[in-house]
C-alpha cells in the first residue's frame, strides 16, 4: 500500500487529504488538518483525549488508522459548536466547573456527546460507562458527570 | 461576612470557552514553520558506564539534522527542580544532573538525542546509535542504598552514603523525658510507594535559538521564570536572552514540571543549537512514567506518646524516602513530610529526622502534597491506634490534641487561623459518625466502615525555598485593566481567580480585567505554581498591584472632582463621591457641560483625561509572601468485600479551611480532583520495578488510575476561617484534598475488618490475603 487521498465528511464538509497507510486518525486530524482540539495524551488508546466521533460512536483516534475514515462521518470538538452556538455540553461543561486544566476536556465532550446523541435520557451508570474511556486527573470527574448531566436533560428540554 | 461583588463568586473560568471549543493551545500543538522533532535514546540499564557510543550512522540518515550526546553539549551540572539549582543559603545546592552523563543510573536516563524532519526519522535515528555499556551494581530500595556495601550513585554525599543534601532535623522540647512521661506509646514503620502524577499533557517543550542567539522555549513548565534560569546556567547564556513561557496553556502538572520538564527543555534546546532549526521534544507516556519524576515512596516511622487521658505528649518521626537516581526535590520534600507532620497536633516535645536515598529508580520529585501524604497515612493511623488503645473515640482525641491559633509549633511563621475543628465537625456530621461501629451485620461478606484522617499544609514556600512573587496592573487608554504575572494556569484557575483579585480591588467587573501570564517576556519574575502558593501569594502581588493602581487612580480623580481621595470609591469602573446622590450626575452619558459640578467619573473617561495629559496609571506589587496553613478534615466511608479483598470507597467528605474561597466552584473542584488522586494513592496506584530495575506499571493501562466508574460520592464542605495574611483572607487549596485521604480510608478498612494495614495501596491482593490469615505485613 502507499499513499493515497482520504475523502472523508469532517465537522459536516466534505475533507479530501493525503494519507499514508501508517498514519492514524489523530495524527492526520492534528498535524494535516490543523485540529488542536483532538489531543494526543498517550497514543495506545488508553486516555480518551483524542475522542472524536466516527460514524455515530466515539473513538480513540490514535488507534483508528487514518485509511479506515474513508467514506466516513467524523465530528470533533471543533465541530459541534462554538461562541453564540455552544452545544449544551460545552455550555454545561463552562459554567459547572468540569473544565480544570482542560487537556482531557474535547475528548470527554465528544464520548457524551456520542452519548447523548443515542440516548436522550441517559442513567448516572450509563453517563459513568461513556467516559469511562476518558481519564481526567484534575476534576475527580464529579464536575463532569454533573455537567453531562445537566446537558442531557438542557437538549431534552430544548426539544 | 463581607460580600464582595467578583470574589467570592463562581464566575466562569476565562479558559473556559477556549478549552471547550478545542482551541486551547497547548505545548504539544504548538508549531513553528521549519520545525524538526526530537526523540531520545534512553538506557535499557538500571546502572551503567558508557563505554562507547558512536552515532556516526544515525548522523548519515537522511532527515537527521542533530544528534547530541555527552560529548557535544555543555558539561554544567544542575538540578531540574526549580529550587535546587538556586537555593536559599546557608543550604547547599544540590547538583546532580548534566543533559546527558557517560554514566546512566536508571532504565531512563538520557543518553543521546535526535532532531529529525519527522518523528519516524528521528525514531529510526535513534536504531543506528551504537552504545557500548558496562554494567554496574545496582539497588533499589532506599535502606538497603544506605548500606556500606551498596553501590556509589553519586559520590558527593555528606550526610551518608547515598543521602542527598541535608538530612532534616527538628527537635521541639525534649524528646526522650517526654516519652518518660507518656503512659501510652505507639510505634509503627510504614512503607509508601512510588505513585506518579500522570498528569495528561506529557512533558513538552519547542525550542528556537535565532541567529542572534535568543533562545524561547515554549513548554509545559509550571514556573516559567526559575526554568529560565537553569536553562541560562545549563547553556552560559543571560537570562535577559531567554525567553520561557506557556503556549499559555498547561495539561496539568500536580509537581511534575516545577523547574523543567523532566529534560524536554534543555535537551530542545542543544538539539535546536545544533541544528539551526525549532526543536520540538513530546515525551511518550512511557516516557514520561519511566523518565520524569515520580511520588518519594520509602518508610517512615511514627512513635506517638499520650497522658492517660488522651493529651499527646512525645512524637518521634522519621523518614527513609527513595530519592531515585537524581536529587531533584529528594531534600525538600523530606523537609515538608517532617514540617507539616510535626505541626497538626500540639505536642510539646518531638522530633523528626529525614532525608531522602539515592536509588537507581526513576528520580523522585514534587508531587501534590508534597511529602505531606507520606507523613499524614501513617500519623493518622497512629493516632487511630492510640484512641483504641486509650479507649476514646478518634475524633474526641483529635479534636483535644489540634493545634489552636497561638499555639506554639515548629513551624517559623506562626498560625494565624484554623477551622480544623469546624472541619472535623461538620465532616462528622455529614458522613454520619455516629453510625460507626452499627454498620454491619453478623455474618455479613461485605464490610462497611469510616474512618477519618486530618492535617495541614502550607500556602507557599517561604521561608524554606525562594518564593517571591511580583504583579503589574496597568489601566489602559480606555479604562480597561491589563494584569501581568508570571505564574502560569496549570489547570488550577489561576487565570481566572487573580483577574477577579484584581477586579474587585480595583472595583470594575471581571470583564474588565485580562491577564497575561507564564511568559518571562512580558511579566515581572514569579517563582511559579507550586506549594499552594498561587492564588495565595501570586494573589497577594495581585492585590498590592490593584491598591497601588487604585491609589493613583483615586488621587487623579480627587484632583478631578475637586475632592479628597479618601472620600472616593469605584464600583462598576465608576469613581464617586461616597454618601453622595448621584442621580442627575453627567458621568458616563458624554454631555458633561464644562464648568458642571461633578460628583463621578468613569474610568473610561478619567484614563482618556490622564493619557491627553501623558499619562498612564500603573500598579506595581512587589511582595514576599507570609505563610499559613489551611486545615482539612476528611471522613471516608468503605466497603470491604471480604471475599475478594476488594476496597470500594463509598463516600469521602472532605471537610477545607481555605480561608476564603475566591472561586468556591474552582475550589471545590480542587478538593475533588485531590481527593480522588488520594483514593487512588491508597487503593490502586503503585509503580512497582523488576529486578532489573525497570517499572512494571509504565503505561496508562498497567498503572491503577480510577476512572469515571470508580468515583465515590465526593462531598467538598467549604470552612472559611478567615486568614489574615492572604488575599481577602484565602490560603493555600490545591494540594490539600491528597493529603489526609489515605489516613481516612485506611482508618476506615480498618474500622470494617479489625485490619490494621502498614503499607498502601490496598490492593485486593494485599487485602485479600490480609483476610485469609497471613494478616497485614508489617515494616
Amino acid at each position: 500500500m502507499s499513499a493515497k487521498i482520504l475523502t472523508f465528511t469532517l465537522n459536516g464538509e466534505t475533507t479530501k487529504v493525503m494519507v499514508e497507510p501508517s498514519d492514524m486518525l489523530v495524527d492526520v486530524l492534528r498535524d494535516k488538518l490543523n485540529l488542536i482540539g483532538v489531543k494526543k495524551g498517550c497514543g495506545q488508546g488508553e486516555c480518551g483525549a483524542c475522542t472524536v466521533i466516527m460514524n455515530g460512536e466515539a473513538v480513540t483516534s490514535c488507534i483508528v488508522p487514518a485509511m479506515k475514515a474513508e467514506g466516513a462521518v467524523v465530528e470533533t470538538v471543533e465541530g459541534i459548536g462554538g461562541p453564540g452556538k455552544y452545544h449544551p455540553l460545552q455550555e454545561s461543561f463552562m459554567d459547572l466547573g468540569a473544565i480544570q486544566c482542560g487537556f482531557c476536556t474535547p475528548g470527554m465532550i465528544m464520548s457524551a456527546k456520542a452519548l447523548l446523541d443515542q440516548n436522550e435520557q441517559p442513567t448516572r451508570e450509563e453517563i459513568r460507562e461513556a467516559i469511562s474511556g476518558n481519564i481526567c486527573r484534575c476534576t475527580g470527574y464529579v464536575k463532569i458527570e454533573e455537567a453531562v448531566s445537566a446537558a442531557a436533560k438542557q437538549i431534552k428540554e430544548g426539544k | 461576612m463581607k460580600k464582595y461583588n467578583v470574589v467570592g463568586h463562581s464566575v466562569r473560568r476565562l479558559d473556559a470557552a477556549e478549552k471547550a471549543t478545542g482551541t486551547a493551545m497547548f505545548s504539544t500543538d504548538f508549531t513553528l514553520p521549519g520545525m524538526l522533532y526530537g526523540k531520545v535514546l534512553r538506557s535499557p540499564y538500571a546502572h551503567a558506564k558508557i563505554v562507547n557510543i558512536d552515532t556516526t550512522e544515525a548522523e548519515k540518515l537522511p532527515g537527521v539534522k542533530a544528534v547530541t550526546t555527552y560529548r557535544n553539549t555543555p558539561r554544567e551540572i544542575f538540578n531540574t527542580s526549580a529550587t535546587m539549582t538556586f537555593t536559599v543559603p546557608a543550604l547547599k545546592p544540590v547538583l546532580d544532573q548534566y543533559i546527558f552523563d557517560n554514566v546512566v543510573r536508571y532504565v531512563g536516563d538520557e543518553v543521546a538525542a535526535v532532531a529529525a524532519v519527522s518523528e519516524e526519522i528521528a525514531e529510526e535515528a535513534l536504531q543506528l546509535i551504537k552504545v557500548e555499556y558496562e554494567e554496574l551494581p545496582t539497588v533499589f530500595d532506599p535502606l538497603e542504598a544506605m548500606k556500606p556495601e551498596a553501590p556509589v550513585i553519586h559520590a558527593d554525599c555528606g550526610e551518608g552514603k547515598n543521602i542527598p543534601g541535608e538530612i532534616i532535623k527538628i527537635p521541639v522540647g525534649d524528646l526522650k523525658k517526654g516519652f518518660e512521661e507518656c503512659d501510652v506509646i505507639i510505634e509503627k514503620r510504614f512503607l509508601l510507594p512510588i505513585v506518579k502524577q500522570v498528569q495528561m499533557e506529557t512533558q513538552a517543550a519547542v525550542a528556537q535559538v535565532g541567529v542572534d542567539g535568543k533562545i524561547t522555549v515554549w513548554s509545559t513548565t509550571q514556573t516559567p521564570h526559575p526554568t529560565r534560569m537553569i536553562i541560562a546556567k545549563i547553556f552560559g547564556v543571560p537570562n535577559s536572552k531567554i525567553r520561557v513561557l506557556n503556549p499559555p496553556y498547561v495539561g496539568g502538572g500536580f509537581g511534575v514540571r516545577i523547574g523543567l520538564s523532566a529534560k524536554a527543555e534543555p535537551i530542545a534546546v542543544a538539539l535546536a543549537m545544533q541544528a539551526g532549526k525549532p526543536v520540538k521534544i513530546v515525551y511518550s507516556r512511557k516516557e514520561d512514567f519511566i523518565a520524569s519524576d515520580t511520588r518519594h515512596g520509602g518508610y517512615v516511622t511514627v512513635k506517638l506518646g499520650a497522658k492517660k487521658d488522651g493529651t499527646f505528649h512525645a512524637l518521634d518521626l522519621r523518614a527513609a524516602l527513595n530519592g531515585g537516581a537524581y536529587c531533584s526535590f529528594s531534600t525538600e520534600t523530606p523537609g515538608v513530610l517532617g514540617a507539616m507532620g510535626l505541626s497538626v497536633y500540639r505536642i510539646p516535645n518531638q522530633s523528626y529526622f529525614g532525608h531522602s536515598v539515592y536509588t537507581n529508580t526513576t528520580p523522585a520529585g514534587a508531587m501534590r502534597g508534597f511529602g505531606n501524604p507520606q507523613a499524614m497515612f501513617p500519623i493518622e493511623s497512629v493516632v487511630d491506634m492510640l484512641a483504641e488503645e486509650l479507649g476514646m473515640d478518634p475524633l474526641e482525641l483529635r479534636l483535644k490534641n489540634i493545634m489552636k491559633v497561638g499555639d506554639p509549633w515548629c513551624l517559623p511563621y506562626p498560625c494565624n487561623s484554623t477551622g480544623l475543628a469546624e472541619c472535623i465537625e461538620k465532616g462528622a456530621k455529614s458522613i454520619g459518625w455516629e453510625r460507626r461501629g452499627r454498620l454491619n451485620q453478623p455474618g455479613a461478606k461485605k464490610l462497611r466502615g469510616i474512618g477519618v484522617g486530618v492535617g495541614t499544609h502550607c500556602s507557599n514556600s517561604w521561608p524554606f525555598c525562594v518564593d517571591y512573587d511580583n504583579a503589574i496592573v496597568t489601566v489602559q487608554q480606555d479604562g480597561s485593566i491589563h494584569l501581568a504575572s508570571g505564574v502560569p494556569d496549570i489547570g488550577t484557575g489561576t487565570s481566572t481567580a487573580l483577574p477577579q483579585l484584581a477586579a474587585e480591588v480595583l472595583g470594575v467587573k471581571l470583564e474588565e480585567v485580562s491577564l497575561t501570564f507564564g511568559d518571562t517576556l512580558s511579566t515581572p519574575f514569579d517563582i511559579g505554581s507550586h506549594a499552594s502558593r498561587t492564588c495565595y501569594a501570586a494573589g497577594t502581588a495581585v492585590v498590592a498591584a490593584a491598591k497601588d493602581a487604585r491609589k493613583q487612580l483615586l488621587e487623579y480623580a480627587g484632583d478631578f472632582l475637586k475632592v479628597s481621595p479618601e472620600r472616593l470609591e469605584i464600583k462598576d469602573s465608576l469613581i464617586y463621591i461616597t454618601g453622595q446622590e448621584l442621580v442627575g450626575d453627567c458621568a458616563g452619558t458624554g454631555v458633561c457641560q464644562s464648568g458642571e459640578e461633578r460628583k463621578s467619573v468613569t474610568l473610561q473617561e478619567l484614563a482618556y483625561h490622564a493619557h491627553l495629559r501623558n499619562k498612564q496609571f500603573i500598579g506595581v506589587g512587589r511582595i514576599v509572601p507570609e505563610n499559613a496553613p489551611p486545615w482539612h478534615a476528611h471522613f471516608a466511608e468503605v466497603e470491604v468485600d471480604t471475599e475478594t479483598g476488594q476496597v470500594k470507597v463509598i463516600k469521602v467528605v472532605a471537610a477545607h479551611d481555605v480561608g476564603k474561597a475566591i472561586n468556591p466552584i474552582i475550589v471545590e473542584g480542587q478538593i475533588e480532583g485531590g481527593v480522588l488522586q488520594g483514593v487512588g494513592y491508597a487503593v490502586t496506584e503503585e509503580i512497582r520495578y523488576d529486578a532489573k530495575g525497570r517499572q512494571l506499571h509504565n503505561s496508562l493501562h498497567k498503572y491503577m488510575l480510577l476512572t469515571a466508574e470508580d468515583v465515590p460520592e465526593i462531598e467538598a464542605i467549604l470552612i472559611e476561617a478567615n486568614e489574615p495574611s492572604g488575599p481577602f483572607g484565602a490560603k493555600g487549596v490545591g494540594e490539600a484534598g491528597l493529603v489526609p485521604t489515605a489516613g481516612a480510608i485506611s482508618n476506615a478498612v480498618y474500622n470494617a475488618t479489625g485490619l490494621r494495614f502498614y503499607d498502601i495501596p490496598l490492593t485486593e491482593e494485599k487485602v485479600f490475603k490480609a483476610l485469609k490469615g497471613d494478616g497485614p505485613a508489617t515494616y
